[in-house]
């Protein structure tokens, strides 16, 4: 199995990756293979939602993803994301509502909620979104600024 | 409107952190963890790691002694055990390998055998009743503190009422998203590290004192810090990562996993708390304040908790008859370590509720109770100094609105609880600002990084923008490592805007003066910005900045200004400590807190249903990013009031090291949260500004625990106020 | 570390589960938990078989029952309105698991598989008297639920065996409450399910959060006689379900508070079940 490179559309882009081992996550492809640093390492554990790409567009933890799992799938990093219309509005919202401190956790929830909204006319409701962020820990902000940010975001999106 | 400069590139994930560090022939470090909380290394055989593919280097305690410049370095703390071991994960050895996964696989191969010895795990063995006297030395004590001022028992003799309580907190981790990280390298007789710190000069004087590196030969340079909150002081993983690159000869990155993050983290430790109040005629007369904190592996001397958190005790509130007297004691726990606003909340938690309390028994509204005896302007603390300005009983006027509004159509099973506390702006040792003024724009710079509340990357530039004139657009911050950048003793103590922010406006100031004298004006200019070119505006004439330059000056740095802020000394007459010490504080912030919340009167779980915080703020200097401090503060505040403690086995082992079950805040938990800013009380801060990083997460646990007394009738006497605790203190098994 | 391989075949899986020594393959759903016990070193295969070319991602209704395949992660049952009106109790257990990128790979086959004792979707698949398709060395069976479990990661599942499919009756009017420290995204203290079903015994309860495993409490499903017990059957019933468990102190609660959780939270599900029974009493339809 091992020698069979792995194949992303990482952001986009085909990309091959050879000598993957079976067991490596997605996070480590995506952090030390491709290089993309934006995709942030917390827990490991799935729990804190820092490490979320979209997979085909859903938000997924790559910490608990093997790269083979997704091997031919499409993987957006928060580098990606932040490149499309939606994801720049998110980045928008956030800057505009005082919705980032320390910044680990922000790729993570930008990644998300682009996720949630992206494709979606009209977007899902407010609560909805907050709901599809509950994976997603923030120690700075107690989250004030950030539910305030995804309202705005979802105004801007609408 | 102006945002900050870091969140864009955060969001977008363009933001290099620790965690992200690469160089060329870089290593990746694993730790070998002790089995045990306490033993005695009897053989440690680190030649089977060395034999693992992929390996560079192996350390333990003998090779760290010959690495280290000054072999032991710190005897009394070395990087590895030698022989005792003293907590649970404490690493006996290090690796280094070409990949992480070789790294983990060797520190797995290396062979480790210790002698168990007993362990301490917590203060209940060490004091299974609670001790009336304890005879000095104590080989369980590190730290002893005792003071008495006024005539104690007369007042306790005399008293028509004492109210006696016992309180219980536990640990409670930092918990920053990001986990501990660094790259350390060693090249001739350099060695560099970089490192996610709150203090680079606080990290090189530790390295360099427990290490033995001479300071001048060890260069610090910060990254951004993704969360400190207390637990990226000092040093922690650092000798580990630099011994290795000394062995390894190669640069060396070593990051910490969340297990290890929980396990070897400096963090707030459990504590038992005994007040006394006595009172007399409904006014409280006297007060005994009685402290065990468990200190963890903390060294004999080195404990500070104790003699800090007792003016948190006593509170804002008019007492000169109290006695005071808190025991460090050692157990089998790494050493305590700060935790936003160390040891307050919980300091603040057993006061605020036997003051509730107390009230309650007197027949005294317990908010009013509160404005009858807290602090004046005029008023002189219990160390006797003076207060000054003081915005606490503004604070309590302004929730005392908000509480009489909630009270209207309260449900059944509802309650609403006020706390209230002070904190005092730590200044540190003090910061320098070194300004650069160029012909296209201001560069402040600086040697520490943003950690995440924005004072460092707006709130400088906040300063030097009201000082010269200059627009946002036109000044931003650099950072450099300690052999370049001028010197600041680092993030914590909630200094940065209120000490360094001084720092700053005084090399702001200079470069005016700077200015006016080459103008040959008697009053400072102000700066603008026309069509990209910093305008120097005097008496109605405007002059390029390029025209004032020196040739030097236009072509590199520019017109450079330092600006130093040290702390003035704080004297304390302490002729009424009679051991240990205690500390002064200064320019004194205060808040008040209302949360109403819900109880299941059949389970014991409590839902936060609303939260309002008042807070005396100074001047704010940037009201968004005092909001932010102020909101953040509170939910952390509310991880440590119902769900946050790290719970450990009577191995001394960590039994919840992940955040499955150290369970902290989430967005769905999150109540409407009212933020209620009060001005008008200066603080020494620019503009009368004051530290607002720690306050704001003081008051919310005893907010907490009295709504859900007032909601019940019934006081919890323990943190965290998790549904089980509440169901026992409800009588519901 | 392990590798990785990928039947296409429900056969070929079998086949291949069946020719592995024990404990060194092991089945790969949405690895949610086992990639922590690899992680971790609590288990060390050295291969691991992945379910995800196998045809098993569906949900599709049956006469009266959903049936829903093994590898369908619990988001797809989440979204969906009808599981949402016709199993409510489902639904309930499903929203509070974990978070929404969690539910993206947690499947009801793992939740099987796994057998945790605090598994928020044991009880309710238990109280629903859910059915498990089963492919093996010797082809397919159906077995009820409550013949598989054992006890935390240990199942009557042989080792070649795989959970293909869980057949959930949906004619019951069900609930499901937890008690958890938080409510969200956290682990629960105990579960109660509670269904009203059209064949007797019609009141079933089901317990999580208890020792070996989540399991049925038939003595107190006996005292419920009536379609519309009052309170006073329901609280007698609960007490009971409380009395038949066996309850463990670990770090999340103590034996003393799990007990009197399911005595509250039994009454409470019984009490809300009812409320979803249509007025004409063990009809087959439900409304939420």
């Amino acid at each position: 199995m091992t020698d069979r490179p792995l194949k992303l559309v990482l952001n986009g882009t085909p990309r091959t990756f050879e000598e993957v081992p079976d067991a490596e996550r997605l996070l480590d492809t995506i952090r030390w293979r491709a290089g993309l640093k934006g995709t942030k390492e917390g827990c490991r554990t799935g729990d804190c939602g820092a490490c979320t790409v979209l997979v085909n567009g859903d938000p997924s933890l790559s910490c608990l993803t093997l790269a083979r799992e997704v091997d031919g799938d499409a993987v957006t990093t928060v580098e990606g994301v932040t490149r499309e219309t939606v994801g720049r509005a998110v980045v928008k919202a956030f800057e505009e509502n005082g919705a980032v401190q320390c910044g680990y956790c922000t790729p993570g929830f930008v990644v998300a909620l682009s996720g949630l909204l992206a494709g979606r006319s009209p977007p899902p409701s407010t609560e909805a979104l907050l709901d599809g962020l509950e994976g997603n820990l923030c120690r700075c902000t107690g989250y004030a600024a950030i539910q305030r940010a995804v309202a705005a975001a979802r105004e801007a999106v609408r | 409107m102006r945002f900050r400069t870091d969140a864009a590139p955060k969001a977008e994930g363009a933001v290099v952190y620790a965690p992200d560090l690469e160089a060329p022939g870089m290593l990746w470090a694993a730790l070998v963890p002790s089995p045990v909380a306490h033993g005695r290394v009897v053989r440690l055989d680190l030649e089977p790691a060395r034999r693992q593919p992929g390996v560079v280097a192996a350390v333990g305690a003998a090779e760290a002694v010959s690495l280290l410049p000054g072999g032991t370095g710190d005897g009394a703390a070395p990087v590895f055990p030698s022989p005792e071991i003293l907590y649970h994960g404490q690493p006996v050895a290090a690796v280094a390998a070409e990949t992480l996964g070789a790294a983990r696989a060797a520190a797995r191969a290396v062979e480790l055998e210790v002698e168990p010895l007993p362990v301490v795990s917590g203060i209940e063995e060490v004091f299974p009743e609670w001790p009336t006297r304890v005879a000095l030395p104590h080989p369980q004590v590190v730290g002893h503190v005792h003071a008495r001022r006024g005539d104690v028992d007369g007042a306790f003799g005399a008293a028509d009422l004492v109210h006696s309580e016992t309180y219980r907190t536990p640990g409670v981790h930092q918990v920053a998203l990001e986990p501990h990280a660094c790259l350390a390298e060693v090249s001739g007789d350099t060695w560099r590290l970089r490192s996610s710190t709150q203090t680079p000069f606080g990290l090189r004087s530790d390295l360099a004192e427990s290490l033995g590196i001479p300071a001048d030969r060890l260069v610090v340079e910060g990254t951004w810090v993704g969360g400190g909150f207390g637990g990226k002081g000092g040093a922690l993983i650092e000798p580990y990562a630099l011994v290795l690159a000394a062995a390894a000869h190669r640069p060396v990155k070593l990051a910490l996993t969340y297990a290890e993050e929980f396990q070897l983290g400096r963090t707030t430790l459990p504590s038992i708390i005994r007040l006394d109040t006595a009172v007399k005629g409904g006014t409280v007369t006297g007060r005994r304040v009685r402290l065990l904190l468990d200190s963890g592996a903390s060294l004999p001397g080195r404990d500070f908790a104790v003699g800090y958190s007792m003016g948190f005790l006593l509170g804002p509130y008019r007492t000169d008859t109290f006695e005071i007297e808190g025991y460090a004691v050692r157990t089998h726990k790494p050493p305590f370590g700060p935790h936003r606003a160390p040891f307050a909340p919980q300091s603040v938690f057993a006061l605020e509720s036997h003051v509730d309390g107390l009230a309650r028994r007197l027949g005294v509204e317990p908010l009013e109770f509160r404005r009858r005896n807290v602090w004046k302007e005029k008023d002189r603390t219990a160390y006797d100094q003076p207060v000054g300005p003081f915005g606490l009983d503004a604070c309590l006027a302004a929730a005392e609105r908000t509480l009489r509004d909630w009270r209207r159509g309260l449900p059944p099973d509802h309650g609403i609880g006020v706390g209230c506390g002070f904190w005092s702006t730590n200044a540190g040792e003090g910061g320098e600002a070194r300004l650069e003024l160029r012909p296209d724009g201001l560069v402040i710079y600086e040697g520490e990084r943003e950690i995440g509340n924005g004072s460092v990357v707006r709130g400088l530039p906040t300063v030097a923008e009201k000082v010269l004139g200059l627009p946002a657009s036109a000044i931003r911050v650099a950072y450099g490592d300690t052999a370049k950048a001028p010197f600041d003793s680092g993030v914590y103590g909630s200094r940065t805007l209120a000490a360094l922010g001084q720092a700053v406006e005084r090399a702001s100031r200079a470069l005016l003066a700077t200015l006016a004298s080459r103008l040959g004006a008697a009053t400072s200019p102000t700066l603008e910005l026309r069509d990209g070119h910093v305008t120097v505006v005097s008496g109605g004439r405007r002059v390029r900045l390029a025209t004032l330059l020196t040739p030097e000056e236009r072509t590199v740095g520019g017109l450079v200004a330092e600006g130093k802020f040290y702390a003035p000394a704080h004297r304390l007459d302490t002729s009424f400590v009679t051991d240990g010490q205690v500390f002064p504080y200064r320019d004194f912030t205060g808040g008040a807190h209302l949360a109403e919340v819900a109880v299941d009167r059949e389970t014991g779980h409590v839902r936060v249903v609303r939260y309002a915080a008042f807070h005396d703020v100074g001047t704010a200097v940037d009201l968004a990013l005092v909001r932010g401090q102020v909101e953040g503060g509170v939910v952390m505040g509310l991880g440590t009031a119902l769900s946050e403690e790290m719970r450990w086995e009577p191995t001394g082992r960590l039994g919840n090291p992940d955040l499955l079950d150290y369970r902290l805040p989430r967005l769905r938990d999150v109540p409407p949260l009212q933020v209620e800013i009060i001005e008008g009380f200066a603080g020494a801060g620019p503009w009368g500004a004051k530290g607002m990083g720690e306050p704001p997460i003081i008051p919310v646990a005893a907010a907490v625990a009295n709504a859900i007394a007032d909601a019940t009738g019934t006081r919890v006497h323990e943190l965290p106020l998790t549904p089980e605790r509440v169901a026992r203190a409800l009588k519901l098994l | 570390m392990f590798t990785l391989a990928y039947p296409s075949t429900p056969e070929e899986a079998v086949d291949r589960l069946a020719r592995a020594a024990p404990g060194e393959t092991a089945v790969l759903g949405g690895g949610t938990d086992l990639l922590l016990d690899v992680e971790s070193g609590r288990t060390t295969p050295t291969e691991l078989l992945s379910l995800r070319k196998l045809p098993w991602r569906y949900l599709r209704w049956e006469r009266q029952s959903l049936v829903v395949g093994s590898t369908l992660p619990l988001r797809a049952l989440e979204v969906d309105p009808k599981v949402r009106t016709q199993l409510p109790g489902l639904w309930e257990a499903i929203v509070d698991v974990g978070s929404p990128a969690l539910r993206s790979r947690a499947t009801l086959g793992g939740n099987i598989g796994r057998c945790s004792p605090v598994s928020d979707l044991l009880p309710i698949l238990l109280a629903l008297d859910a059915q498990v398709r089963i492919v093996g060395p010797n082809g397919r069976r159906e077995v009820p639920v409550d013949a598989i479990l054992q006890e935390s990661r240990r199942t009557t599942l042989g080792s070649a065996d795989l959970v293909e499919a869980v057949v959930v009756p949906a004619a019951a009017p069900c609930t499901y409450l937890w008690q958890r420290v938080q409510p969200v995204n956290d682990i629960s203290q105990v579960g109660v399910a509670t269904a009203y079903a059209p064949t007797p015994p019609h009141w079933r309860i089901a317990v999580g959060g208890i020792q070996p495993r989540a399991r049925r409490l038939v003595e107190a499903e006996g005292l419920l006689r009536s379609a519309r017990p009052s309170d006073f059957e329901a609280e007698l019933a609960a007490q009971e379900a409380a009395r038949r468990s066996t309850f463990v102190t670990d770090r999340r609660a103590t034996e003393s508070y799990r007990r009197r959780l399911v005595s509250v939270l039994v009454r409470r599900a019984i009490q809300r079940t009812l409320a979803r029974v249509p007025p004409v009493a063990g009809g087959p339809s439900s409304s939420p």
